[in-house]
């Protein structure tokens, strides 16, 4: 299943935005940082989340799927490259489509932006600049093995979930060992969120767990 | 249905290329005009028609090809686009095609060589192969004086003397095509070689060839000049082959090649008009369901879910959100259900 990837550990991300910097020195893309990081409960918590490219396996890069230029190319090693230059007509469809949330797109130069995983150093066997600089391990580049080695008892899942469709990435997220028989929730909200406080909503929703979005 | 489409693609292109072929006889008077040294030339357009047609009815069958294409041509031909903005469809043409602005938020550098290698092309396009298809002819007006006619399908259309600097330019037309494309051509080569942006993961095949074909057609070609000029026909007959075996190769390359951008760009016209539209009338973007961010127009964001469920993607109902709240929506979700201690 997986080979040499990105692990990504919520968990022991501490916001600091090494990731981000790292980013932008990387060669394929210099000056501009292809990761994001956000916080997903910002003002209750210091929880964050850092987020590249999952490089879905299964089905296989619906970015590259809904683009109407075939300007994303797949490596025989499952890296999900960013959009061919000369092909990228700027459409946002894989902004738009992409399940994670990862494409960027400049529109003045028409041109989709997104993380290759370094292809400039994997493709040599070095780590991707965000789990070299990451000061606690929350990006964590090698093996399954490797991980575990280094971290007894932990497990990891590629295996997501976005409503009724599964899908499975090249890309992993370190998860609970004993959690590793149910995909990770996408987030795709189910519920329609009628009321806040007793105010109307407007027709904003509510995540699989329940809460308010 | 993939080979119901393919049988379709290869009829389709013999057509096309079957059309062509009557054009060259009907334009050359009935190959009157038609220089027959020119014939390989002739054979690859014929194919080069064939090959962009088959690969351009290819690429439009898939769903997120197809759909596009069909709102770009019913926009642009729309009642509503010629009465509302009769200017854009022409206005975004030169600025995507023609000047292809885009390239310079890029980088100006790759604009300024791009332009001199598109020009060049198309310099060159506009000269050859007319002059292949026998539509072109250039004719002494008298035995002994230097005026000369230039004739499209049998109409004079111009008179000039061959010693004017207009009868220079006329006769070295494609020399100057071919300083325009080698200083292009110079240029991404250099970059190939030394920026690492455009090194990592770059394909020889894909990268490099059409560079280098550009870059065999346009130095055979000046050497040609120089071989008339200088050499007084010195190897004038090796330099011709090698530049017909690399046209040759290039005009069957194109349509499967990096060089196919040429006939996918116009894509891109579609797609600004297609949204374009929808914001001239005034209509309000389509906002995220969760932050009210603007995402893009009502008919695009239609359209897109449309093409996510052709090609069985079942979470279309996703792209209502905004990039950033489809990542704090996960991260939420992974605090809920996986892992509490990410608090």
């Amino acid at each position: 299943m997986m080979g040499r990837t990105l692990f990504i550990d919520p968990g022991r991300c501490i916001g600091c935005q090494a990731c981000v910097s790292g980013c932008r020195e990387c060669d394929s893309h210099r000056g501009k940082s292809m990761i994001h990081l956000d916080y997903p409960d910002e003002g209750s918590s210091v929880a964050s989340l850092p987020t590249v490219c999952m490089h879905c396996e299964d089905p296989v890069a619906p970015c590259a799927e809904v683009c109407p230029a075939e300007a994303i190319l797949i490596s025989p090693d499952g890296v999900v490259h960013e959009a061919d230059p000369t092909r990228c007509i700027g459409c946002s469809n894989c902004v738009n489509a992409c399940p994670f949330g990862v494409p960027k797109i400049d529109l003045a130069a028409k041109l989709q932006l997104k993380c290759n995983l370094c292809y400039d150093r994997t493709s040599l066997g070095l780590a991707p600049m965000c789990a070299t600089v990451c000061p606690t391990g929350a990006l964590f580049y090698g093996t399954l093995e490797e991980l575990q080695a280094e971290r007894p008892g932990v497990d990891v899942s590629n295996w997501f979930e976005f409503g009724d469709v599964q899908i499975t990435t090249g890309v992993a997220m370190v998860v609970p060992a004993d959690r590793t028989r149910d995909p990770v929730p996408g987030g795709l909200p189910t519920l329609p969120l009628v009321q806040v406080n007793g105010r109307d909503t407007g027709g904003r929703v509510v995540s699989d767990a329940g809460g308010q979005l | 249905m993939g080979r119901r489409v393919r049988s379709r693609a290869v009829l389709v292109a013999a057509a096309v290329s079957l059309l062509l072929v009557l054009a060259i006889v009907l334009g050359s008077r009935g190959l009157r005009d038609f220089d027959s040294a020119l014939i390989p030339y002739t054979v690859a357009t014929i194919f080069l028609a064939f090959g962009v047609t088959y690969r351009y009815l290819m690429w439009i069958s898939a769903p997120a090809a197809w759909r596009l294409f069909r709102q770009g041509l019913r926009t642009a031909f729309s009642r509503e686009n010629f009465r509302r903005a009769p200017t854009s469809l022409p206005r975004m043409a030169a600025t995507y095609l023609g000047f292809q602005r885009f390239l310079g938020a890029r980088s100006h550098a790759r604009w300024i060589a791009h332009q001199a290698m598109f020009w060049g092309c198309l310099l060159a396009v506009a000269i050859t192969f007319p002059l292949t298809w026998g539509w072109f002819t250039f004719t002494a007006s008298s035995a002994d004086g230097p005026g000369y006619e230039m004739r499209v399908w049998g109409f004079k259309v111009l008179g000039f003397s061959s010693s004017s600097f207009f009868g220079w330019a006329m006769y070295h037309g494609l020399d100057l095509a071919a300083v325009l494309v080698i200083g292009g051509v110079g240029y991404f080569l250099w970059r190939r070689t030394r920026d690492r942006a455009a090194t990592t993961g770059q394909r020889f095949g894909y990268d490099f060839l059409p560079l280098l074909a550009l870059l065999t057609i346009s130095v055979t070609g000046l050497l040609l000049t120089f071989s008339e000029i200088c050499l007084h026909g010195g190897g004038y007959e090796f330099l011709a082959v090698t530049h017909m075996v690399s046209v040759v190769f290039t005009l069957v390359y194109l349509p499967f090649g990096k060089f196919f951008h040429i006939v996918q760009r116009p894509a891109a016209v579609g797609m600004a008009l297609f949204k374009f539209q929808s914001r001239s009338r005034g209509e309000e973007l389509f906002a995220c369901r969760r932050c009210g961010t603007p995402i893009d127009t009502v008919p695009y964001l239609e359209n897109l879910r449309g093409t996510m469920r052709d090609l069985d993607l079942g979470f279309d109902e996703w792209a209502e959100y905004c990039p950033r709240c489809k990542r704090v929506l996960r991260g939420s979700a992974y605090l809920q259900h996986v892992k509490r201690g990410f608090r």
